[in-house]
């Protein structure tokens, strides 16, 4: 484990960026993964910087990192005030920009770049926050049949999309999720994969579906979805057509 | 952060160069500040060579927008801050955060300021 403590003022941030940068880079880390973990942990920086201490009189923030497995771990520790995560809301992404608030992106940011991210607090050993990167095979087979199975709907869908954004993030890219199990989809199921689509795309990968079950089916077709995803009748057909376009 | 500046006829134009976070934010609102405290609200920021943007940076972005718009000529002209040049993973910070939607982006600096 590696570390560096400095003086939780503005000028820490350049330097607590290059540690990180060279760290992630020693990891293994890619240059995209690298970058997201600089920013991650830069955000946490600033809001330790900006809010955990008195500006007059700041304390220590003492950055660690260790890689464990294929996982990068950043841990980032002040002895300032209690920092509570719950009390910063979720930033409304889609108002349009003379409502949109200007602050409270950091902690959204940092959920968003990280793949895990925990916060702890105890009197004596102050805010811990814990981030963790899972760190991509560098090359290797970047197809995943994915099954899913039982009812896909508000209560379920979140626990696919996570499961999913897992395996993109340990560099899943070509994607055929096996629906044959799926009993039942709905619009909060829709949802879920379109949102997997486009971080697969986004990444240039590649979203196939295959083995719908006839009432899943209609799902597709009564909500026009059927002309959005690459639907396949069995797994081996949503394999064979990776790199054939149409995904 | 090196912040390099040119003025135009009716546009100014920012190129904000480096990194932009919280250390270094507050002197990019200053030099937007300055322009609006001149009555110059329709800027173009050229962001070719933006390494690096974290929150504090994106608050500056938006708060600009927002008071550059307030600002009318006429009914059709008016001020906006308005984006060229966006590196891919200035881009990416964006598509996060929303911003993609927020702003009008240009490919081009000649775009940007021949926009307004």
């Amino acid at each position: 484990m590696d570390s560096i403590t400095l003086t939780a003022d503005l000028e820490a941030l350049a330097r607590i960026s290059a540690f990180i940068t060279a760290a992630a880079e020693r990891a293994g880390l890619d240059e995209r993964a690298t970058w997201q973990v600089q920013l991650a942990v830069d955000e946490a920086a600033t809001n330790v910087i900006q809010h955990a201490y008195d500006p007059e009189a700041p304390g220590d923030i003492t950055l660690s990192w260790r890689s464990e497995g294929n996982q990068f771990i950043v841990t980032l520790r002040d002895f300032g005030r209690q920092f509570d995560p719950g009390s910063i809301p979720p930033p409304d992404l889609s108002s349009p920009l003379e409502e949109r608030q200007a602050g409270g992106l950091g902690i959204y940011l940092i959920t968003r770049l990280m793949d895990e991210v925990r916060f702890d607090f105890n009197p004596q050993g102050g805010n811990v926050l814990t981030m963790i990167k899972y760190i991509a095979p560098a090359s290797g087979d970047d197809t995943l049949t994915f099954p899913v199975t039982g009812r896909v709907d508000a209560a379920t869908a979140p626990q696919l999309s996570r499961a999913v954004h897992e395996e993109i993030a340990r560099g899943a890219r070509r994607v055929v999720l096996d629906l044959s199990g799926v009993s039942f989809l709905s619009s909060s199921g829709l949802r879920a994969l379109l949102l997997i689509r486009k971080e697969l795309m986004t990444l240039g990968g590649e979203l196939r579906l295959a083995a719908l079950q006839p009432q899943v089916r209609e799902v597709f077709d009564l909500t026009g979805f059927t002309q959005v995803f690459a639907i396949h009748p069995g797994v081996a057909e949503a394999r064979a057509a990776f790199g054939q376009g149409r995904a | 952060m090196e912040i390099t500046h040119r003025r135009m006829n009716r546009v100014d134009l920012l190129e904000v160069a480096g990194r932009v976070d919280a250390a270094t934010a507050p002197h990019l609102k200053q030099q937007i500040d300055n322009l609006f405290n001149e009555g110059r609200y329709r800027i173009v920021l050229d962001l070719a060579n933006l390494e690096y943007i974290s929150s504090p940076g994106l608050r500056v972005l938006i708060e600009a927008r927002k008071r550059a718009r307030e600002w009318k000529l006429t009914d059709l002209e008016g001020g906006d801050i308005r984006i060229a040049n966006l590196p891919p993973r200035i881009k990416e910070v964006f598509d996060l955060t929303g911003f993609t939607s927020l702003f009008e982006l240009y490919n081009d600096t000649v775009e940007a300021v021949g926009s307004f």
